[in-house]
């Protein structure tokens, strides 16, 4: 009996639009039907989707596949017993668990199959696997007080299943110095040394844990997820002379980056992307005693090393291809 | 050939294998099947009101994002009751200890360090020190608007309920420092000084900021603005995340800001060395929600 019952959910669920026997319900649909009774054996109680009411078709077979189609016609889904009743979700919840009590306890009976035994289970809005997502972004610097990098760039994405993508990423950046550059100069007499970033790229995984939705003022639903990336790229870093009589000189850095973001789900083809991500390198400085070493060369080989976390703040709209996608799962 | 055989030879055993699956995999009674959280759940249920009329009780833990002096670190609490799903009143209130930033480490040792003593208009080590200023107590009143609520599931396990709030409201903090008179000695900066010799004219002022007092203490009142998040753990216990920015008139360095080579209000141009500017701080706290237990919507 619960062999029966397990294929009879598992069934019930995967595949609708078979005929078997039922219990015989009140409403099950009376009709001639001298079907061929393609029913599947002595399987029982499966959800007849598309029967038509009083057909004859032969899907509602009996057990057996008898074919009879009359009376007992089964397997159909009683929608109009809840319809009248107003809805009490403490008597659903003491059924539900009377029920439970009963599968684990007792053993399994059949029963007729209702709107109430169909779990729902709503499929997740928007699908990756196989698309390639095109994000470009901007981005700014949020862990440095001196000198603010605000970046323009673009990640290259394709989703191997829905949870897991490989891409590659780059960006440009330009810079501007904050209060505190032009401050510590004027208050504390320091110039401050610092450098400017250019350009990076870099190899990403992201794997997306979370998902979920939530409501605009009770108006409209948004869905979103949650994803990390991890990746490792290059990059350079420029210095920014203290005495512009001297030169600066370039990194070429192996930059590693982290990251974690947020993506909405605007359409089918369309979201946006907000995250943070943290490109880790070590950088070299220009040295505090430049006036030993003026030329670039000289300064580069005894410049000051320093381990670097370069958080960076990125928002941008995401494009998706192919702009749609397939369900390959029953609703 | 060899390859459309040998992907003949893995197709047939695949299908094999999952028609055995399919057909031969004995169904376990539902008592001792593998279900999730998901199970007992009803497909159509009526929404937790995790909210509407509950007090909230948040002990948490604030620091400074970006600060150039001094990060401010420290614990304090939340109270805010929620009036509706969506709007509540609340205060946030935080006790806080000052360390000094990677910008103070370098000013105070290592190969750029500030003198020990004063040298023509680089400050000492001392002076540059005793000008800062810290925030041991800072909070907000406010009101709270939470627009966006909703449900996540991580690693398709845990399912939780969250929501986004913003708040807006006024700020305040009290601001300490401690420069002693043996530093900041001048008593009247951008003012001329008394001659020490009877009978003669002022002096010009001392045009060295260095060493005025900071004033960059005292209490302060502003703008307080704020987003964050709730994460549900469950019915009364939440995960409390937030930015907070309490904007008000300061001057952590106590120094010379408008370059009038003191310290003050500036009579010709009515300008202070104190200017707006904001604190940003991240938060993290555990929501306690009392009534405990919680209604759903009729």
């Amino acid at each position: 009996m619960i062999v029966a019952l397990g294929l009879l959910t598992s069934t019930a669920l995967a595949a609708p639009k078979k005929g078997g026997k039922g219990g015989g319900t009140a409403s099950a649909p009376k009709g001639g039907g001298a079907g061929g009774g393609s029913a599947s054996g002595g399987d029982s109680g499966e959800i007849e989707m598309d029967q038509p009411a009083g057909g004859g078709g032969g899907g509602s077979a009996a057990a057996g596949g008898g074919g009879g189609g009359s009376g007992v016609d089964s397997g159909d889904i009683q929608m109009d017993e809840d319809q009248t009743k107003p809805g009490d979700l403490s008597a659903d919840l003491a059924a539900s668990d009377q029920a439970n009590a009963t599968v684990k306890t007792g053993p399994v009976k059949k029963t007729p199959l209702s709107w109430k035994d169909i779990v729902v289970v709503v499929r997740k809005p928007f699908l990756k696997v196989r698309r390639t997502e095109l994000y470009p972004f901007v981005g700014t610097t949020m862990n440095d007080n001196m000198i603010r990098h605000e970046s323009i760039g673009g990640e290259f994405n394709y989703y191997l299943t829905d949870v897991l993508a490989i891409g590659v990423e780059g960006q440009y950046m330009v810079h501007n110095f904050n209060e505190p550059y032009d401050l510590v100069a004027r208050q504390a007499r320091r110039l401050p040394t610092l450098n400017q970033y250019n350009w990076e790229t870099a190899l990403d995984f992201h794997y997306v844990p979370v998902y979920g939705k939530f409501a605009v003022l009770d108006k409209k639903l948004i869905t979103w997820e949650a994803y990390f990336t991890a990746g490792i790229g290059v990059g350079q870093s420029e210095v920014v002379p203290r005495d512009t009589k001297y030169p600066g000189f370039t990194n070429f850095l192996i930059e590693p980056n982290i990251g974690a973001s947020m993506r909405f789900f605007l359409a089918k083809w369309l979201t946006v992307n907000i995250g943070v991500r943290d490109y880790v390198f070590v950088d070299k400085f220009e040295p505090t005693d430049r006036v030993m070493y003026p030329t670039s060369t000289l300064a580069q080989d005894h410049a000051d090393s320093s381990l670097i976390n370069n958080i960076m703040f990125q928002a941008g709209l995401s494009f998706w291809l192919p702009t749609s996608f397939e369900y390959t799962t029953f609703r | 050939m060899k390859k459309h055989t040998l992907f003949a030879a893995l197709l047939a055993v695949s299908t094999a294998a999952g028609s055995a699956s399919a057909d031969d995999k004995p169904t376990a009674p539902i008592s001792v099947r593998r279900l999730n959280d998901l199970h007992n759940d009803k497909a159509v249920r009526h929404r937790r009101l995790l909210l509407r009329n509950r007090f909230e009780f948040t002990p948490l833990f604030e620091s400074t994002i970006n600060a150039d002096f001094q990060h401010t670190i420290g614990g304090g609490l939340k109270l805010e009751y929620h009036i509706s799903d969506m709007w509540s009143i609340g205060v946030v209130g935080v006790y806080g200890t000052s360390i000094h930033t990677g910008l103070v480490d370098k000013l105070v040792s290592g190969p750029a360090a500030l003198p020990t003593m004063p040298d023509g208009r680089q400050p000492s080590q001392e002076q540059f020190l005793d000008h800062l200023n810290q925030m041991p107590i800072h909070g907000a009143a406010y009101i709270s608007l939470t627009p966006w609520y909703g449900k996540l599931a991580a690693f398709s396990a845990a399912y939780v309920a969250f929501d986004f709030y913003f708040q807006g409201g006024v700020s305040f903090a009290s601001l300490t420092g401690n420069c002693p008179t043996t530093v900041c000695s001048d008593m009247a900066p951008g003012q001329p000084r008394p001659n020490p010799m009877p009978g003669g004219e002022n002096l010009p002022p001392d045009n060295d900021p260095n060493n005025d007092p900071p004033l960059n203490t005292g209490g302060r009142a502003g703008l307080y603005l704020a987003g964050g998040l709730h994460v549900f753990l469950n019915d009364f216990l939440a995960l409390d995340l937030s930015v907070r920015d309490y904007a008000f008139s300061d001057n952590p360095s106590g120094a010379d800001f408008n370059a009038d080579r003191f310290v003050g209000q500036n009579t010709k141009t009515g300008e202070d060395d104190n200017r707006f500017l904001h604190h940003l701080f991240f938060g993290a706290g555990v929501a306690i929600m009392f009534p405990t237990t919680i209604k759903r919507t009729p």
